[in-house]
């Protein structure tokens, strides 16, 4: 992995026939992703796309850029806002061009590097290939890629950044999807308190009732919400009760297997904070209301997660007034205000 | 040590980035270095007839159909000569959509692969869909094949993935008529590999030369898609045929066996 940037550069020197002189050069500067030592091994192969500091500068100005959509008006960023942890702030389910509403709550985009599959239904197993489905979804982008393609070949700037991100320097849309992925694989969230109180860094300890919360957490939610991306990257149903009015399969709309219907992605609890509203419609406003579901709320829909049966024969997850005022005092500690104010990432 | 790894990224580029200067080579007894172009036609049916779009062909179950679009993915074209050695056409371009509505007046769809290694060659394979190992690449593996894809709508908007297939029209059943009929049939990520392949022996030897262009005539009977190795029901729910992890290998399968090698030219 870090042999690349060295080939490549001796590849620059040794391929002066290939490449007519144009205005601008591909020179690249290697930049690293972070892998902190609290997190799982990464899931994004970068021998396929090395990580170029002009790479992630095109494909942050194409993650904040318009011209992605058919309207010219809704940007990626325009339902992941990075105040809110990149999420769609204020909206339970997000809409896009034209006024259409979406089906789902927009998820965070944070550490999608370390991450197997996206979507709440893992509709997209590779990070390269997810900005497809905004794209083209009638409802969200309305674009095509190709009609992408002639816009930005149309725009000297564009021309311009793709030359200097890219060897073949070509407006296309492998290359936009590639420089979308750096930016988005760069987007590392890994210094919240938690992190530091575990990595032993900067002295920072834990209060009390957040250090209640936390062994709280470990013993009745880490069995899903795992590792220190607070998920094991399944798919799990936990018996919230059907809105008859969307009725989301969830992860059956993929495989129209019987076994995952009501199946969505277990969130990451990053940064949950600032990332309401909550679960895969929005439906829950704050988390004292997502902890009262887990203690009071949750319904046999026919297929729940048998982790979360009781010995009454319910489903849930019993709570007391204690242990939910923790949680939520621990939950706060993985906000990470390094990340969601990080200039790397901001529009502007 | 570092000057080894100096050495071998040099090589390495050096064996890269050579200007293309054909060595031509002009002894016309040897085969090595000479190289050549085939055609793949395919020829679209069913059963003995030739397909048409809007015609009604009737299959198992006193079930009927007609289609208005008929697409598929072929990929990792491989031909294996009379040695049993393969030359494998380049990945990145070894990647193609069979679309009818391309179809010359005699409905084929021509394929046509370039600077083949001349040899004498027995047999053809190749798969229908993407395999795993090119999908895993993300953008770097599919390239220009994205913009195809997506503009011949051999993509999901709901997902990210590819249609291996593509048939819309309608169907009619003892009891339905002119129902919609749609095929979709694709890979699910890591979770379901739908991706097969075929391989076709040539009733004769194709000669790939310099001076010689030989084509090959593939014919695909899309009865086979529904009346394959397994039989498919519309009444079943094999009119609607997306992602699911029961239907969709079966068509996978089915498709696998539509294919055979009619004759071929060598010119
Ligand atoms: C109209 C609002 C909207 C726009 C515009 C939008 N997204 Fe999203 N995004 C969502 C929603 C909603 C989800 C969750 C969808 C689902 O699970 O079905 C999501 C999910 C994602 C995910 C998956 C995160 C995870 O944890 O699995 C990624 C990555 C992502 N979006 C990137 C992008 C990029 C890149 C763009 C621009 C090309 C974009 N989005 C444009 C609303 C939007
Ligand atoms: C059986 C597995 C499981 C257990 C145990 C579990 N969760 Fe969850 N959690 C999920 C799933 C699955 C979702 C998403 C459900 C959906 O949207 O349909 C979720 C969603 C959430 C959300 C919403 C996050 C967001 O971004 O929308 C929060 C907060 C949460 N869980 C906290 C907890 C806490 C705290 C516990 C322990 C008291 C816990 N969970 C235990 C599986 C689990």
């Amino acid at each position: 992995m870090k042999r690349i940037p060295l080939f490549l550069f001796v590849c620059l020197l040794v391929s002066s026939c290939n490449k007519d002189s144009e205005t601008e050069v591909y020179v690249p500067v290697p930049i690293q992703v972070e892998w902190p030592e609290n997190f799982p091994e990464m899931a994004y192969n970068l021998d396929n796309n090395p990580l170029t500091e002009a790479g992630f500068e095109l494909g942050k100005d194409l993650f904040y850029e318009g011209k992605l959509s058919s309207n010219g008006a809704i940007a990626c960023a325009f339902c992941h806002e990075q105040a809110f942890a990149f999420t769609h702030h204020g909206h339970n389910l997000s809409h896009g061009v034209n006024g259409g509403v979406g089906f789902r709550n927009a998820q965070p985009i944070q550490n999608m590097a370390y991450q197997t599959s996206f979507m709440w239904n893992g509709s997209a197993s590779h990070l390269d290939l997810q900005p497809i489905i905004p794209i083209t979804s009638e409802i969200e982008m309305g674009e095509t890629l190709s009609n992408i393609i002639q816009k930005l070949s149309a725009d000297s700037e564009y021309q311009e950044k793709f030359d200097r991100a890219f060897d073949d320097g070509e407006v296309s849309t492998e290359n936009m999807l590639k420089a979308l992925s750096q930016f988005m694989v760069m987007m590392v969230s890994s210094n919240s308190k938690y992190d530091k109180y575990v990595r032993q860094e900067d002295n920072v300890t834990l209060s009390t009732i957040e250090l209640d919360g936390l062994n709280t957490f470990q013993q009745k939610c880490t069995s899903c919400h795992a590792t220190d991306l607070f998920t094991d990257q399944t798919f799990r149903n936990n018996g919230l009760p059907v809105n008859p009015l969307l009725n989301d399969t969830g992860r059956y709309e993929i495989l129209e297997d019987p076994n995952d219907l009501y199946k969505f992605k277990v969130p990451s609890l990053r940064n949950v904070a600032v990332s309401g509203p909550y679960m895969h419609d929005g439906r829950f406003a704050t988390l004292e209301v997502v902890l009262d579901f887990y203690d009071a709320g949750a319904v046999d829909n026919g297929n729940v997660d048998p982790l979360l049966l009781r010995e009454d024969n319910t489903y849930g997850i019993t709570l007391n007034d204690y242990e939910k005022e923790s949680l939520i005092a621990f939950l706060k500690t993985l906000t990470d205000n390094e990340f969601l104010e990080d200039e790397r990432f901001a529009e502007y | 040590m570092k000057l080894l790894k100096y050495t071998f990224a040099f090589l390495a580029c050096a064996a890269i980035t050579s200007c293309s200067s054909d060595d031509d080579n002009s002894d016309s007894n040897d085969l090595t270095g000479q190289t050549g172009e085939v055609t793949l036609k395919f020829d679209n049916g069913v059963g003995d007839q030739d397909f048409i779009f809007g015609t009604t062909y009737n299959k198992s179950n006193s079930e009927s159909f007609q289609l208005e679009t008929l697409k598929y993915i072929i990929s990792n074209v491989a031909f294996t000569d009379s040695e049993g050695n393969t030359f494998m056409y380049p990945t990145e371009d070894n990647v193609f959509i069979v679309d009818e509505a391309d179809g010359n007046n005699a409905g084929e769809i021509y394929i046509t692969l370039n600077d083949l290694d001349a040899a004498d060659y027995v047999s053809v394979s190749f798969g229908v869909g993407i395999d795993q190992d090119r999908f895993a690449l993300g953008a770097d593996g599919q390239g220009d094949f994205l913009d195809e894809a997506s503009d011949e709508g051999m993509m999901w908007s709901w997902a990210s993935g590819y249609k291996f297939i593509k048939l819309d029209g309608t169907f009619s059943t003892s009891t339905l008529t002119d129902e919609p009929l749609n095929v979709h049939m694709g890979s699910v990520g890591t979770a379901l590999d739908n991706y097969r392949e075929v391989t076709l022996a040539f009733p004769n030897t194709v000669l790939v030369r310099d001076d010689a262009s030989p084509e090959v005539h593939i014919k695909a009977d899309i009865a086979k898609v529904f009346d394959g190795s397994t039989t498919a029901n519309f009444a079943d729910g094999y009119d609607q045929v997306h992602t699911d992890v029961n239907e969709t290998p079966i068509i996978a399968d089915n498709i696998n066996t539509m294919f055979s090698v009619h004759h071929v030219h060598n010119d």
